[in-house]
């Protein structure tokens, strides 16, 4: 199934599915649904389809002159709560109903609008429409196909008779019926959503799961012990969970990895919703069976045991008031009529008894079935009141006595939950804030700092906690643990960041204090600074914005570099907080100039200093120039930034040879002997002269007829002082 | 900050500068806000202090510095618009 099944309502998802037939397709299929009188437009056709679905009287018109075959398949799907199904299964129902043509049914009620399919990313990502339904059979996929009614449609199809035999066994009435409270699986994918929340699994590419993980399911104490009331051994139970934990969204699929979903709304709604909820989804479970458990995650194609299960359990439903039939009896009957078994290519290993596994192992937990004890020994089964309930057969029954005050909490910090008092929204909330840590008829659990940090995380708070506490505990919760709570919660509560805030700058405090006395859902941070966690809950008419400035775009250039390369004009009314708080990190404000709007910083030696020593780098100062001026740094703020990095410049003392013309110091510094004795040309005509060469160049000069005048010789001595 | 010259009246629009999309961190003390400074991974992602609680992150990073301001043994709490959320 398609993410979007679990996301639209089911009437979108018939327009949806409509929208994606041909023209002719959705006048045929309009034509038996509608009936119109006249040759509409294809939307007006889909628009009057989704009226009819909503029209009770008109479509029980239309379910009424369906064949029975089609009416027995909308009413399984009716008494399943399943609104999606596998086509196959579908057709294996009709045949063990003893219809010979199964898809004939089922195509009917595709044909008649009342069925609709499950369009895969085939149907959806291409621009060719469905043109017959023999067509959608056609293209192979790789995943099952699939096809759902919405329950306004399938429910309206119960009260359909099934040509089912009442398999009862004859037997003395059993003295103790055994009925199960329905927590288990509750509690245990409680404890799944807490594993997962703790470390997610990673799934492999063929949807299985790393072997680590696997280990982990497997090996996981609380998920795969056996249930205290157990009657039967379920194979690999924790993994069962997991199938039952996914199809339920208490865990989900992201980027690769099973990470812990939200807790099931149903669970919100009391016990009976939740195990409704359960066993419709029952029917979605397509990874693991009763005979060969967890199949490693991969989808099986032609899994026939959704079918079976639904069949069973109508089975069961034919049986007369206060009788019972046995696992063997519903198990030969599903081998004789079942098209999964009754073919001759089964494998011996696929007919080994499974149905005690499933009845008493599955159904049993989820209350759906009674069982007893035969005087025999044999094990009875029979449908509870409440399967009876889920299956659309009866009443609702009355909830099982209430025990509110269920949870002794201890001083060090583990609470005892007494059973009979778990509910589905306690069971939820324990899940969030303690972590479980034995089931059984008295389950512990301990309160953690890390499943206290979930739970605040959730929206709980110290009070909410406490409260719970208080509701539920059988006695006054321990000073010591109100005052972890309240150590935890405080904790929490020190530190909160706003990810996308909107900051509202005024333009003074009389402003600010303006805005708040008029109510607006400001927060005060500074004298004219205010925060809106989010923009959308600015009412704009109290504002009229000078500026906006959005820090989901670079930084924008709103500074200019004085000549002196360190004195900074900020453009005020393009600069933006990100630059007034990076500036005061590495430059000295020197004045504001509120006529102009600008703003004058000056890199100092001091400020450099302070900013190298909090981390901030020769690159971040490059950075920010290119950012804010659009050059790079001026070598006046390099040399600020990196002052004391340098290596020291060393004082020498040179003499200084000045010549008439360019030639002659091009002469000096080409002609070996005298270039030999230049410490470096300083200029067109002026030469430098390491002090200790100056007699030799002397020499060398006076080869060529040059004498230098003796002042400038002199002077130097005289500036040594000799 | 000269957004503008014209006085707002008490019954008028009030002149602001909007700052749309800022990340922040807030703290309940100056010292705790100190402390995050101090901290030479998280420096890189703090663009500046706003005032003496308040922390503005470099755009983008706000992962990082949950991820670690919760390895310094915090629990932030998340704040988007009407609804908290996880850290």
């Amino acid at each position: 199934m398609t993410e979007s099944v679990d996301t639209l309502s089911w009437l979108d998802r018939v327009e949806a599915t409509l929208n994606r037939y041909h023209e002719g397709l959705v006048r045929e299929v309009a034509g038996r649904l509608v009936k119109p009188r006249n040759h509409w437009p294809v939307e007006e056709l889909i628009a009057r389809s989704l009226e009819t679905i909503g029209n009770t009287p008109v479509l029980d018109r239309r379910v009424a002159e369906l064949p029975l075959a089609s009416r027995q398949t909308l009413a399984l799907i009716g008494h399943s709560r399943q609104p999606v199904w596998a086509l196959g299964n579908l057709i294996e129902m009709v045949m063990a109903l003893g219809h010979e043509n199964g898809l004939g049914a089922v195509l009917d009620l595709l044909n008649a609008g009342l069925l609709f399919p499950v369009l895969d990313t085939f149907w959806t990502n291409s621009k060719v429409k469905l043109a017959t339904f023999e067509h959608w059979l056609g293209v192979v996929g790789s995943t099952t196909l699939l096809v759902f009614s919405p329950p306004e449609i399938a429910q309206r199809a119960i009260g359909v008779e099934f040509d089912l035999p009442e398999l009862a066994v004859e037997t003395l009435s059993p003295t103790t019926v055994l009925e199960a409270d329905g927590a288990e699986f509750l509690l245990r994918l409680g404890v799944l959503w807490q594993r997962v929340a703790e470390s997610p699994l990673r799934r492999t590419q063929t949807g299985g799961l790393f072997k680590r993980d696997v280990d982990r399911v497997s090996q996981d104490a609380l998920l795969n012990a056996p249930p205290p009331d157990a009657l039967v051994t379920v194979p690999d139970l924790g993994f069962w969970i997991l199938s039952l934990g996914e199809v339920e969204g208490v865990i989900r699929e992201q980027d690769g990895e099973v990470r812990a979903g939200a807790l099931p709304t149903s669970w919100q709604n009391g016990l009976w919703s939740a195990l409704q909820s359960m066993t419709a989804n029952l029917f979605r479970l397509r990874v693991w069976s009763p005979i060969d458990g967890w199949r490693g995650g991969e989808e099986v194609i032609g899994n026939p045991f959704p079918s079976a299960y639904l069949l069973l359990l109508m089975l069961l439903a034919k049986l007369e008031k206060d009788r019972w039939s046995d696992c063997a009896t519903l198990e030969s009957w599903l081998h004789a009529h079942h098209p999964f078994w009754t073919g001759e290519s089964v494998r011996p290993s696929q007919r080994k008894p499974w149905v005690e596994t499933f009845l008493l192992g599955l159904a049993y937990p989820l209350r759906l079935v009674q069982a007893a004890r035969s005087l025999e020994g044999n094990t009875l089964v029979r449908l509870s009141p409440l399967g009876r309930w889920v299956l659309g057969l009866g009443g609702v029954p009355p909830l099982p006595p209430q025990f509110p005050k269920t949870l002794m909490v201890q001083p060090n910090l583990e609470i005892i939950a007494y059973r009979q008092g778990l509910t589905p929204q306690l069971i939820a909330r324990l899940t969030r804030f303690a972590s479980w840590k034995t089931l059984g008829a008295a389950c512990q659990l301990q309160l953690e700092p890390e499943t206290v940090y979930r739970a605040l995380e959730q929206g709980e708070s110290f009070d909410s906690l406490a409260r719970a506490l208080e509701q539920h505990g059988t006695r006054a919760t321990p000073q010591p643990v109100l005052d972890s709570l309240r150590t935890w919660a405080n904790k929490r509560e020190r530190i909160t960041v706003y990810p996308s805030a909107a900051l509202l700058e005024f333009t003074t405090p009389a402003d600010l204090n303006e805005a708040i006395t008029r109510g607006l859902p400001v927060v005060r941070l500074s004298e004219t600074l205010a925060l809106v966690a989010n923009e959308e809950q600015i009412d704009f008419r109290h504002f009229r914005l000078a500026g906006t400035r959005d820090y989901g775009l670079p930084p924008e250039r709103c500074v200019e570099v004085e000549e002196d390369g360190v004195t900074l004009i900020v453009d005020v009314v393009r600069s933006d907080l990100m630059l007034e708080t990076e500036l005061p990190r590495f430059a000295e404000l020197i004045d504001r100039n509120v006529a102009t709007g600008k703003r004058r910083y000056r890199l100092t030696p001091a400020s450099l200093a302070r900013a190298r020593a909090e981390g901030f780098t020769l690159s971040l100062l490059e950075t920010w120039f290119q950012q804010r001026t659009g050059d790079a740094a001026t070598p006046a703020a390099r040399l600020l930034m990196q002052g004391g990095q340098l290596p020291s410049p060393s004082l020498r003392r040179h003499l200084v040879l000045h010549v008439e013309h360019v030639e002659i110091a091009d002469g000096l510094m080409q002609w070996p002997p005298s270039r030999e004795r230049i410490a470096e040309r300083l200029g067109p005509t002026a030469l430098s002269i390491a002090e200790e060469h100056l007699n030799e160049l002397i020499l060398r000069l006076g080869e060529l007829g040059i004498r230098l005048r003796p002042d400038a010789i002199d002077s130097p001595s005289a500036d040594r002082g000799s | 900050m000269p957004l503008d010259s014209s006085r707002s009246s008490t019954s008028g629009r009030l002149p602001v500068k909007m700052h749309r999309r800022v990340c922040l961190v807030q703290t309940e003390d100056a010292l705790l806000a100190e402390e995050i400074l101090a901290r030479k991974k998280l420096a890189q992602d703090i663009v500046g202090r706003l005032t003496d609680r308040v922390l503005l992150i470099r755009p983008g990073r706000v992962e990082a510095v949950l991820a670690e301001l919760q390895k310094m043994g915090h629990t932030p709490s998340l704040k988007q618009g009407e609804k908290e959320t996880r850290g």
